[in-house]
């Protein structure tokens, strides 16, 4: 083939994602150590005989993991089987305590589920393979130079232990940016089901298989055949820990690999690993031996019967159901609707809301206001999570027009974050109690007195003047009088 | 030469008073104590202090057990002669000259030299029962799940558990009240024995029992010992018990599927020794697959690599199927057929070794003779049955034992049919 010819070939990609969940269980998988770590823990604290894989220390399954992973499977609409088993995965390595690592095989805790993307409008299924649970290995820190030039290496055992679900999808990822989506979205799910902290560092761990084929191995509803997807040599990219540094690791290995094909050189099928810092990927240059685990069952863990899991476990309405919701049974437009489930905690606190005031009201003062100023400090509203009956409260006070929206908005809110007050401590040191009608008039006729001109422009049908003196009775009220009244006196006292 | 039966000799205090109060007890050395070294006879764990005990340790500390130290073993539990350990050989103190079995054979002779009042050994394929036969004394192989093994250095995980051994029926049952039972620390336990009492099912009544002999182990058998046995399942039918033969097809493939078996998890179980934590380091230049490859070639005994050569053999890729999965296949075959033969009998009854004690020395370079020595006991671990070794007399002055096996939990079952075969 000359390269003449090669370059005329279009190329479609074709990415797999293997995505390490870290569940959010109190305890690790196998032993009762937290997983929690705690801030400048020293390292090896966190640790027992279990998980340091200490001779005749044996496992025991923490059913909470089990759970967390079938509430996984339900969001995913994947098979629960009728019982789960444990395997060994033997391979020699410093993190391993035991030089196996616990994990799933031929019967893994989920199978054959999917989850529904959009990327610019277009939906795509994505299918999932399996998703299965196994233990954290511990973790390494090579001193003085890298993995390959270290003096020497340290092994912190307070991670291994932890339990993880390995989501792994089928190659149905047509584009790094139909990636991103996935794991945001499969974020968002995980965050729904209270399974998964996104804050805790190394909690979500991506590794991606991806090749070039010719584009008309691709079907019209993106699907592939095995035999142009066995023919492509693939690379494997790992250390990406962000559905950003997703898109950005694929979409340079897309391009990397798409030149060498359109030099006429191979893609050598190799691990690559995502450089973030330097926004590119890098040949491991491991020799690629073929791996061979030796599986085999983990005999010091029963099967555990989990048939009738799916139905005993509850899970929360999901984002999108909860968006659609949001739509039809309160009348929200998609903006705010999506605003309002972009967590669960801003959503059921919506709900809360909306349950006592207008459903509008609501939406205004939760996606808008309250989101809006968290958002301005770097906030989120799990930061505010005990302080939510203020906000209630304020939303109450101004839905009883014991404040105006004006005062609300740009005084009592923003005092509440930056001073940790409550609204009614603010209103009242401010003065910001909604004035009543006489104060109002008293306003109304100051502002006539004080500004015979505006009140000749008025009698000449000025547009503005009438404007000019609600500012006015504004101004003297600092904000407490309700515009629509002092409009409503001063046309009164204009008129009459 | 002493009897070389322990490797620590070191006092562990009870801390509690109980059943095994005034009882002296070793422990065999794969099993943790809490601040005393635990070696598995093995160089690679020549230092290793656990800092937790194993549930069993508990409970005897609690029951008012005085440990008396950490007995002697084939290497990592691999081998029937005790023969194997990294601390020296231990001489069998009812046959002179003559090894004491194993792998457990540091606990049954201490047993029998008056060292110990009881012990605790583990039986993998029959590390306890071995031992108890070849040194005149009991040991127990409880059913799978009965006694916890948190604490029991794995050498083949589906297969183990750890029993009693001692001078009586009576006090090897004692010493099973005080261990078995469930333990949140080993979800392989479970509640199958419970309210069982073992030391009481020790009463010699016999007269309505079924015993079914089994033809396929006697077959292969040293005469001398057939003998012995022969004569005690006379003196048991004549006591009132019913004998009966049975044949079990599949024990043919017993040996075979058990070492298959055993390897494969012990290439396992072994891999987390690579001189980083245990051992002498591998040193620190050149990858850590040579480092790890130097410590284990520095760590371990002959007979400890070859059982992980030939594990991680049968387990990789293209093997697999061909000797784990076949040897799993004939381990479901085993467990079918001791379920049907309990259908008739009440236990089922066969020598516990087919051989007499071997003389030091003399066995330890044919691998595969030993592992024929197995071929009576590892049936039983292999279907995760309840197994008792009761001596049965003496032929050439060398002790010769008598196996009873039980159907799961069975255990009240063959202690009282083994304390008729003692009076």
């Amino acid at each position: 083939m000359t390269a003449q010819a090669v370059e005329q070939r279009e190329l479609a990609v074709v990415i797999g994602l293997e995505v390490h969940v870290q569940l959010e269980t109190a305890t690790k998988i196998f032993c009762g150590c937290s997983t929690r770590a705690a801030e400048d823990e020293e390292p090896n604290s966190r640790t027992c005989p279990v998980c340091l894989g200490l001779p005749g220390a044996l496992p025991v399954l923490n059913e909470g993991a089990v759970e967390a992973a079938v509430k996984i499977g339900k969001a995913l609409s994947a098979d629960i089987p009728e019982q789960t088993t444990f395997h060994r995965k033997n391979y020699y390595y410093p993190d391993l305590p035991k030089n196996f690592q616990l994990t799933q095989y031929d019967a893994p805790i989920c199978a054959n589920g999917s989850i529904e993307i959009s990327v610019e409008g277009t939906r795509r299924e994505i299918g999932i393979t399996r998703a299965h649970l196994e233990e954290d290995p511990g973790s390494l820190q090579h001193k003085g130079g890298s993995i390959d030039t270290a003096d020497y290496t340290l092994i912190n055992y307070n991670r291994a232990g932890t339990p993880l679900v390995e989501i792994v999808t089928e190659p149905d990822f047509r584009s790094p940016a139909e990636t991103r989506a996935f794991l945001a979205k499969l974020e968002e799910v995980l965050e729904y089901l209270g399974v998964f902290d996104p804050t805790r560092d190394g909690s979500l761990r991506v590794d991606a298989n991806i090749s070039l084929v010719d584009a008309d191995a691709i079907d019209a509803d993106g699907g592939i055949s095995a035999d142009a997807l066995e023919s492509a040599n693939r690379t494997e990219v790992k250390n990406i820990s962000s559905h950003k540094g997703a898109e950005k690791a694929l979409a340079y290995e897309v391009t990397r690999q798409r030149n060498a094909i359109q030099r006429g050189r191979a893609v050598e099928q190799e691990t690559r690993h995502w450089d973030e810092s330097r926004g590119i990927t890098v040949s491991m240059r491991s020799k690629e031996e073929e791996k061979d685990y030796r599986y085999f069952r983990e005999a010091d863990i029963p099967p555990l019967a989990v048939s009738d899991w799916k139905e005993r476990i509850p899970i929360p309405e999901l984002p999108d159901a909860r968006r659609d919701r949001f739509q039809t049974e309160y009348g929200l437009d998609a903006e705010s609707a999506s605003k309002l489930t972009s967590t669960k905690e801003v959503a059921d606190f919506f709900e809360d809301v909306a349950e006592s005031f207008d459903p509008d009201l609501a939406a205004t003062w939760v996606a808008d206001n309250l989101l809006g100023e968290l958002n301005y400090r770097d906030m989120a509203i799990t930061d505010v999570a005990d302080r939510l009956d203020e906000f209630t409260r304020l939303i109450e006070l101004v839905d009883a027009e014991e404040v105006t929206t004006k005062n609300a908005e740009e005084i009592v809110l923003r005092s509440m974050l930056d001073d940790g007050d409550d609204p009614d401590t603010i209103i009242d040191r401010e003065g910001l109690g909604k004035a009543d009608d006489d104060e109002i008039v008293g306003f109304v006729e100051a502002a006539i007195d004080e500004n015979p001109d505006a009140v000749e422009d008025y009698h000449d049908g000025e547009d503005g003047a009438l404007n000019f003196l609600v500012g006015q009775v504004m101004q003297k009220s600092r904000g407490s009088a309700d515009p629509g009244t002092a409009n409503q006196v001063l046309r009164e006292q204009l008129d009459g | 030469m002493s009897t070389n039966a322990f490797i620590t000799e070191e006092t562990i205090e009870p801390d509690g008073d109980g059943p095994l109060s005034e009882l002296t007890v070793a422990v065999k050395d794969n099993i943790s104590t809490a601040g005393v070294t635990t070696t598995c006879g093995s160089a690679m764990l020549e230092d290793y202090v656990p800092p937790y005990d194993a549930t069993v340790v508990s409970k005897i500390k609690a029951a008012g057990g005085t440990i008396v130290g950490k007995t002697n073993m084939d290497e990592f539990g691999m081998g029937g002669t005790t023969e194997t350990s990294a601390f020296g050989p231990t001489e069998n103190p009812a046959a002179p000259g003559h090894v004491p079995g194993g792998s457990s054979g540091g606990s049954a002779a201490a047993v029998a030299a008056g060292e110990a009042d009881v012990a605790i050994g583990s039986d993998t394929g029959g590390s306890v029962r071995n031992p108890a036969a070849f040194c005149g004394v009991v040991g127990i192989k409880p059913t799978y799940g009965l006694v916890s093994r948190y604490g029991l250095v794995a050498y083949a995980n589906s297969l183990e558990q750890i029993g009693p051994l001692a001078n009586t029926v009576e006090d090897a049952a004692r010493l099973l009240d005080v261990i078995s039972g469930p333990d949140g620390n080993d979800g392989t336990t479970n509640d199958g024995g419970a309210d069982s009492a073992y030391a009481a099912a020790a009463d010699g009544e016999i007269d309505t029992l079924t015993v079914g002999v089994i033809t396929d182990l006697l077959e292969g058998a040293d005469d001398r010992v057939v003998d012995v046995f022969d004569d005690r399942i006379d003196a048991l039918e004549a006591a009132g018990a019913t004998i009966e033969e049975v044949s079990l097809d599949s024990l043919e493939h017993a040996v075979q599927a058990y070492y298959v078996i055993a390897m494969s998890e012990a290439s396992s179980n072994l891999a987390r020794f690579d001189g980083v934590r245990y051992g002498t380091s591998g040193g620190s230049d050149g990858n850590w697959n040579e480092s790890f490859a130097a410590a284990r070639e520095a760590g371990f005994g002959p007979e400890v690599k070859r059982r992980i050569l030939l594990g991680t053999y049968a387990l990789s890729a293209g093997y697999h199927d061909k000797y784990y999965k076949k040897a799993q296949d004939a381990r479901a075959w085993v467990k079918q057929d001791f379920d049907e033969a309990f259908e008739s009998v009440d236990v089922l009854a066969s020598p516990t070794m087919p051989v007499l004690p071997p003389a030091l020395g003399e066995s330890l370079s044919d691998p595969l003779q030993l592992y024929l020595m197995d071929a009576n006991t590892v049936p039983v671990n292999l279907a995760n049955l309840p197994a008792i070794s009761v001596p049965a007399g003496t032929a050439d002055d060398r002790p010769v034992g008598l196996q009873l096996i039980g159907p799961k939990f069975g255990e009240e079952t063959i202690i009282r049919a083994a304390s008729a075969i003692e009076r």
